[in-house]
């Protein structure tokens, strides 16, 4: 009995933590039930680059990153899948010519040339803002960029072009002299050197003018001119993008669905097991706790697919409750005192418990390192569904049984919805002595 | 609830007549899905959706209700943009209080739209020109190679759960239980594909690569439900073994297990259902599928498993019976 007071307390400890962890953190919705886009890439190869390297992937990876970055928006990720797949997931996204502008648009590092006047000065609008035309020269032509010191000791970008590049570069500076031209990512101006010289072979070097670079300010600028020289191109190969009234929608059914459901498995068990099905119907409200928690602490993110595998998982929860009640009522039918006959229900149960949810995790097994992510996340909910309800509908229950039920007889079979003339007509079941002691048979 | 007279069923002497109502319930399913074979150009046993297809489907929400005639009307202007080979789908929304302006969905099936294609666009102006309150609300899009590379994994997906179950159960049981179980869960796959060809040919309806994972769960939970009643004839076994035929045993154990599997699809059914009713509109089909395998997996394991493994040990015991006399 001291035992069983223990494990109570445990359970109560578990509930109140479980209740705090739902209460604090936030719930991780997915993209279906937010709103938002979920893209898939694929590098492909080119004449220059002949294979996809992890080294292309992190650059193109940094690439994208950074374009997905200028939306805006809170927690976007950009996630590298298999060997040449980039999956970019853009939340909250609230208006859906947004993600497709995204799509659309291929953000480019790009060289400016300036516009000249008649007399060969820079044209400037009304504002004074010098005015800037494409030199026909984009980050297609640039091989790579690189972090260095010039002679002053100040720190500065190397640029080194492709054969093409090279030559349209080579071309552009020798017009350019003594003017500026200005290097533009995603649109925005980075800097405006000032050419010194005509410059061939393909090299170049971006100083910071008067006041230099700080060693971050080229460092980041290294990064974006290789960002934006988007190493090879990518193709979607995968887009699914959900409006935020279908995803706002999608929540409410779902949740409303799930309440008439778990409802209705509350009430069937009160009806079909009595008191038992009252003792499982709080388990199963522990199981919806702890679950929730375990969501919430991994975390494991919220699909409309994951909340299938719940309301699934749900019913598979009871089934463990079932098979256990089925079999302590045969017990008690078969004139078993009550003690014993919970025990040798949980104890008889167990096996087939066992086996049964071990198939079921098998196929989740599968499942998650087969499956695309929508099914990963079915897989996932349902896994830890089973494992947690192992827990509620076994342990749990079979606590609260004893400890509301006792040692004593069963003076009201009503409870386990059997009736009087019931007890004693079941055939029993001859033990070995090992068993006997198993189930806490005292005879 | 549910409770059976002691003694009051008798499931093996009938055992003929269950294999009879199996080939009933799986004939029909099984000729959609050979015609299905036959006709399609995908050369699958259910019509199948972009995520195995490829292609792009655009939907819309409108706060009118959409008509057959509307569809038909939009299909023609979609026509004359050079949009020939679309598929257009209306469903009715329930409204909800987050949203409930949408009466209708409309759904655009195109083939793959590319990045940078203008043609996204071009139906989006057609659908906005005809319906003047339409929303573009989702949009999924799937291409060519990750689409037959989806086809391979299910496939594979398929094969290693099988294999693992026989290999669970062959561990845990007999072969022959093992192999029954399997037949079992075929039996029920094959159903649940069949109800699912079916609904292809009669209704449109096409299958995702979710109905890939409610296949599986089906068959998770096919098997779970045939081990239990497995499990019983196993103790039976060991206490009753050597005092009642095996027909008997098997009997006795489907009486001992029958209203547990019917408690037990009763809730899970109960929690689907109310997904299929309540829940959202794009997990209906895969809900779907799982009530069904509920359903015939609680049948399977009753009517057809336990009567493979005692007609499995009826030949086996005639066969030793004429190795006896010989």
């Amino acid at each position: 009995m001291k035992n069983k007071i223990m494990m109570f307390w445990l359970i109560v400890i578990i509930v109140v933590v479980s209740i705090i962890t739902i209460y604090k953190k936030p719930t991780k919705l997915g993209l279906d039930l937010v709103g938002g886009s979920r893209i898939m890439l694929e590098a492909k190869t080119t004449e220059s680059v002949a294979k996809i390297t992890p080294e292309v992937m992190q650059r193109l990876q940094f690439a994208i990153e950074s374009r997905v970055n200028k939306l805006g928006v809170s927690e976007t990720s950009v996630a590298q899948v298999g060997e040449k797949r980039l999956l970019v997931e853009i939340p909250n996204v609230t208006d859906l010519k947004e993600a497709e502008a995204f799509l659309g648009k291929t953000a480019q590092l790009e060289f400016k040339q300036p516009v000249l006047d008649a007399q060969g000065q820079q044209i400037r609008d009304e504002k004074g803002f010098p005015q800037w035309e494409s030199a026909g020269l984009t980050g297609e032509d640039l091989k790579s960029a690189i972090l260095s010191t010039n002679q002053a000791g100040q720190w500065t970008v190397g640029l080194e072009f492709n054969g093409k590049g090279a030559t349209r570069f080579g071309e552009l500076t020798s017009k350019l002299v003594g003017k500026p031209m200005a290097i533009y990512f995603d649109g925005e101006e980075i800097s405006a050197p000032v050419i010194r010289e005509a410059i061939y072979g393909g090299r170049a070097e971006i100083s910071g003018g008067d006041s230099g670079f700080s060693a971050e300010e080229a460092q980041k600028m290294v990064n974006l001119l290789n960002a934006g020289a988007l190493p090879v191109p990518s193709d979607i190969i995968q887009e699914n993008t959900v409006g935020p009234t279908l995803g706002a929608a999608s929540i409410e059914k779902s949740k409303f669905a799930s309440i008439i459901g778990i409802a209705l498995i509350m009430i069937f068990m009160i009806i079909a097991y009595r008191v038992p099905g009252i003792i499982a119907d709080i388990a199963l409200v522990v199981y919806g706790l702890i679950l929730f928690a375990l969501f919430k602490a991994i975390p494991v993110t919220l699909t409309l697919a994951g909340i299938a595998g719940f309301v699934l998982s749900v019913g598979m929860a009871v089934d463990a409750n079932i098979l256990i009640f089925e079999r302590t009522k045969e017990e008690l039918r078969a004139g078993r005192n009550l003690f014993t006959a919970i025990n040798s229900g949980f104890d008889r149960a167990w096996s087939s418990i066992f086996d049964s949810n071990m198939t079921t995790i098998l196929t989740c097994v599968i499942l998650y390192f087969l499956g695309t992510s929508v099914v990963k996340g079915f897989a996932l909910t349902l896994f830890i569904g089973i494992l947690v309800s192992l827990f509620t509908a076994v342990t749990v229950t079979r606590n609260f049984m004893h400890l509301i039920f006792g040692t004593g007889e069963l003076k009201y079979p009503a409870l386990f919805g059997l009736r009087k003339n019931d007890i004693g007509k079941a055939e029993v079941f001859e033990e070995t002595k090992r068993e006997k002691a198993r189930f806490g048979i005292l005879d | 609830m549910f409770e059976f007279k002691r003694n009051g069923i008798h499931v093996v002497k009938y055992r003929v007549l269950w294999f009879c109502l199996s080939a009933l319930l799986l004939i029909p399913g099984i000729v959609a899905m050979i015609y299905s074979m036959v006709t399609y150009p995908t050369h699958s046993p259910v019509k199948v959706g972009i995520d195995y297809t490829g292609g792009t489907i655009l939907q819309y929400g409108t706060a009118k209700e959409v008509s057959n005639s509307d569809v038909a009307v939009t299909r023609e202007s979609l026509e004359k943009e050079g949009f020939t080979n679309t598929y257009i789908q209306v469903l009715k929304v329930n409204p909800t209080a987050a949203d409930d302006k949408t009466k209708s969905m409309i759904s655009v099936r195109t083939k793959f739209i590319d990045e940078g294609s203008d043609e996204a666009s071009k139906i989006t102006s057609v659908i906005d020109k005809q319906y003047s309150d339409a929303e573009l609300i989702q949009v999924s899009s799937v291409g060519p190679t990750l689409s037959s590379e989806l086809f391979k994994k299910s496939f594979i997906a398929l094969l290693m759960a099988i294999l693992a179950i026989i290999m669970y159960i062959s561990f845990r049981f007999e072969f022959k239980y093992a192999v029954s179980a399997i037949l079992g869960l075929i039996h029920d796959v094959v159903f649940v594909v069949g109800i699912f060809s079916l609904l292809g040919i009669f209704y449109n309806v096409e299958v995702d690569g979710l109905f890939l994972t409610a296949i599986l769960t089906v068959i998770g939970y096919s098997v779970n439900d045939t081990i239990v009643t497995y499990d019983r004839i196993r103790e039976n076994l060991r206490y009753n073994g050597k005092k009642m035929a095996f027909g008997e045993i098997v009997d006795a154990s489907v009486q001992q297990t029958i209203v547990r599997s019917f408690n037990t699809s009763f809730t899970t059914f109960l929690a689907l259902a109310a997904l299929y009713f309540f829940g959202g509109v794009t997990t209906k089909d895969f809900v779907l599928a799982m009530m069904l395998g509920t359903v015939i997996g609680t049948y399977s394991s009753i009517f057809f498993c336990s009567m493979l493994i005692d007609f499995w040990v009826d030949k086996e015991n005639k066969n030793k019976k004429i190795t006896a006399q010989a």
